[in-house]
């Protein structure tokens, strides 16, 4: 039971840090179908960082890990300009330009990551190394019966996302920042009409879903993956817009919703197991999550109420 | 009295038309001053120029006898002129509050540190900026959950709030039930009191009558003249704004009415779970002109989408001609004789990138002599067109081949028309026949309308214009919130008898 608890937290936080992303970009109304291609960009800058620096530093030391979080957000943000440029300063299709970031991010660092390991490092492979971070259990919190397990065996990224998304709700929803993003996406008429730049806001929201979809990135490639790999882009970033979806571009829901689609996984995993199920199995057990994705779509879409602006392109002559 | 901002000379040209053709006017510091015109007038485009919307090609704005330059909506507001568009910019996400404020949100720190937006002063504010000008607004009340009118004086507000001394209002009553009119007109009178200068964009009347000091008249991108409106009467006025002497539009003659054409009987629409249209019966008859009068939104385009067949009743029966439609599909009521001249004429009238010839032919396209073994006869599509055209005077650049989408919006109305009457339906169902259009187009299609009474045709008529049902209704029925709660002949029904029915003063 307590494994069920602790991988569908590790797996469940890293989703909801991609899906927080997603709401940064799409409360702005530019739809951001982006986000598995700029998970796969934040950990790919996040694992490059590592390969070339990780020599300088102690071995075993965790400071390397902390700068490869700082870079795959950096390397994040700096691809999400490409979709900010081609959605908000070119007026392209949003659909199209998150879908062709995505063939792109897998190519490119697919590309990148053989080339290296071959040029530089004179090894063949198609992985970069990283291992997995360190865990902790969390003093006295660990100790609690059953729902202890939740603070049991955490890694540290785990709380910097909590962090983050407690950062969110407070930016989202009680600062002017906020308070211009989330207008955009309703109308943005109003928000040009009060001599605020439409343009700009949704360009930094853009930035901010890719530093956030990189953070989340890196946090499997430390985890799950111990490594950046092709094995990267296992669908979380579009899993991460169904949570957003179905959690209506709210931060409480959306964080409900990952957490299901967490322990969905955890509990799959858990099951077969407990059937004894040949792991060849397991193919089929990685999909209960996005089972579970359309059986709570179809459930709850009807409810569903995305921003009122979402997808519109916005231009100022049109009236 | 001084002038608080003039223009001078101003040209402004969009491609094909000059939109302004050097126009000079004087406002006077807290006036009331009319802009009338028709549609295309220039009146708008004009007013734009003022808000820093448009640039004009030539001529000079002068605010406070300094010559400026306005280069945007939020450079005019920082020189305290305010504009509500026809078109309500806010937020519906957001308290009416909040949406005043975007743009200028009171920063506040939370320990001394953490900025954040602090509503409770602002809620407070407005309120009281709000109870000032009798303007009855709840600060925290969210925009999707406000009618028309409050959304309207929140914009009011918004222009308030940012100390605006010139506010523009573009066609404020165009979307407003009668009493709700009444009500802005007194809160404009307020505002003068208060010492606000303030320009009024429209083309009725009566409005101008009542509360304008002044008024300047624009026809086809001129000024005609500026006039005393205490002084200049109504009928004047309206001559100058169309350039021509206006013959008075009279109530229908009697007629006699022939069999029934149109039988609704207990009638209901439920939309998205809720009733809009509410246990209606009714029946037209050949020859009749049968009106729905209401305030937008109290489900006249659910009745009207639920008798051409475009969404499903929930109950109750349609009979058309003795046959039941109830449950017909929209092609089996229009072969069985009805004609709809949708409200949404660009969304559902129109297929707008498609030429001309085509949008003519949509209900006839798929039978002979169009079609003929399955492929289209492309010089009837043209000789259909051309005689259209001609009859119902469509004015386009290219005549059946011009890209619907080009062409002006009274001329895409005369198109619907033109096409629907020509099934010479048993039926003739008109929504909004006339909205955004100028008094001219207005003319044509109630004389259109008129025309098919005569011949005998059965009309449903739904309207939010109160004028237009004058002019065109035998009989008249009120539509609130879903019910129709009166029904009578038109000469029975007084218009403040209409106004309480259409209010649910009365039901």
């Amino acid at each position: 039971m307590d494994t069920v608890f602790i991988d569908g937290l590790s797996y469940g936080i890293p989703l909801l840090c991609i899906a927080i992303g997603g709401i940064y970009s799409e409360r702005s109304g530019i739809i951001n179908l982006a986000l598995e291609g700029l998970l796969g960009m934040g950990a790919f800058t996040g694992s490059l960082f590592v390969a070339f620096f990780g020599g300088f530093f102690v071995q075993h030391s965790s400071v390397p890990m902390y700068f490869a979080f700082l870079f795959a957000m950096i390397g994040g943000a700096l691809f999400a300009m490409l979709h900010g440029l081609l959605c908000v300063k070119l007026k392209a299709n949003q659909v199209i330009s998150g879908v062709v970031i995505n063939i792109l991010a897998i190519a490119f660092t697919g590309f990148f990551t053989r080339q290296l390991n071959s040029q530089v490092f004179g090894q063949p492979s198609d992985r970069i190394n990283l291992g997995v971070s360190v865990r902790f259990d969390i003093p006295f919190l660990s100790d609690i019966p059953i729902i202890g397990a939740a603070f049991q065996r955490v890694y540290p990224f785990q709380l910097v996302i909590i962090a983050v998304v407690v950062l969110s709700w407070y930016l989202l929803y009680k600062t002017r920042f906020g308070m211009r993003l989330r207008a955009c996406g309703d109308n943005p008429h109003a928000v040009d009409g009060a001599g605020i730049s439409v343009a700009k806001t949704r360009f930094v929201a853009v930035m901010i879903s890719g530093a956030l979809a990189g953070l989340g990135g890196m946090s499997y490639a430390y985890s799950i993956a111990a490594s950046f790999s092709p094995g990267i882009y296992m669908g979380t970033g579009y899993l991460a817009i169904a949570a957003l979806i179905f959690g209506n571009w709210r931060i409480m829901p959306t964080v409900a919703a990952c957490m299901l689609f967490g322990f969905a996984r955890s509990g799959g995993q858990r099951l077969s197991h407990l059937l004894e199920l040949p792991a060849s199995y397991s193919d089929l057990i990685f999909t209960l999550p996005y089972v579970v994705t359309l059986l709570v779509l179809i459930f709850f879409s009807k409810s569903n109420k995305a921003p009122r602006a979402l997808g519109e392109i916005y231009d100022k002559g049109k009236r | 009295m001084e002038n608080i901002i003039e223009v001078k000379n101003i040209t402004k040209a969009f491609p094909g038309i000059i939109a302004n053709n050097d126009i000079s006017l004087e406002i006077r510091r807290g006036e009331i001053y009319a802009l009338l015109g028709e549609n295309g007038a220039g009146k708008s485009t004009l007013m734009n120029i003022l808000f820093g919307l448009y640039k004009p090609d030539r001529g000079d704005i002068i605010l406070r006898g300094e010559r400026v330059i306005i280069s945007s909506p939020a450079h005019a507001a920082s020189m305290s002129i305010g504009m509500v568009h026809q078109h309500f910019r806010l937020v519906e996400d957001f308290s009416i509050a909040e949406n005043i404020v975007l743009g200028i949100e009171p920063k506040h720190r939370f320990l001394g540190i953490l900025p954040y937006v602090g509503m409770t002063s602002v809620n407070r504010k407005i309120a009281q900026l709000s109870r000032d000008l009798g303007l009855d607004v709840d600060p925290e009340m969210k925009v999707s959950d406000a009618g028309v009118s409050i959304r309207q004086r929140v914009e009011i507000l918004k222009m308030l709030y940012r100390n605006a001394e010139i506010l523009i209002f573009d066609e404020p009553t165009a979307m407003l039930a009668p009493q709700e009119i009444a009500y802005l007109l007194k809160i404009l009178k307020n505002l003068k009191e208060q010492g606000k200068t303030i320009i009024l964009i429209t083309h009725k009347l009566s409005e101008v009558k009542e509360i304008a000091d002044r008024c300047g008249i624009l026809n086809r991108g001129r000024l005609i003249g500026v006039y005393d409106v205490a002084s200049t009467s109504a009928s004047d006025m309206a001559a100058y704004m169309v350039g021509r002497e206006l013959d008075d539009e009279l109530p229908p003659p009697p007629q006699d009415f022939g069999d029934v054409v149109l039988d609704v009987s207990n009638m209901s629409v439920a939309q998205r779970g809720l009733k809009c249209v509410d246990d209606v019966s009714f029946s037209v008859r050949a020859g009749e002109v049968f009106a729905i009068a209401g305030v937008d939104g109290n489900g006249q385009k659910e009745l009207a989408d639920a008798l051409a067949g475009l969404i499903d009743v929930s109950g109750g029966s349609i009979m058309l001609s003795g046959q039941d439609m109830t449950r017909a599909s929209v092609r089996q009521r229009i072969e069985a004789g009805l004609s709809y001249v949708p409200e949404d004429r660009h969304g559902i009238g129109l297929i707008l990138d498609f030429p001309l010839r085509h949008n003519l032919a949509l209900r006839r396209y798929y039978v002979s002599p169009f079609c003929v073994n399955g492929v289209f006869k492309e010089s009837v599509f043209d000789d259909f067109s051309t005689g259209l055209i001609e009859n119902f005077d469509i004015r386009c650049g290219q005549g059946g081949h011009t890209v619907t989408r080009s062409m002006s919006g009274g001329n895409q109305q005369k198109a619907i028309v033109a096409r629907e009457i020509e099934l010479a339906s048993k039926l003739m169902i008109f929504v909004q026949p006339t909205r955004g259009l100028d008094i001219g187009a207005t003319r044509a299609i109630h004389k259109h309308i008129m025309r098919q009474r005569e011949a005998g045709h059965a009309i449903f008529l739904i309207s939010m214009e109160l004028d237009e049902i004058r002019v065109l209704a035998d009989t008249i029925g009120v539509i609130y919130d879903g019910r129709i709660n009166r029904i009578a002949p038109a000469r029975e029904l007084s218009t403040e008898e209409i106004g309480e029915y259409m209010m649910g003063v009365k039901v």
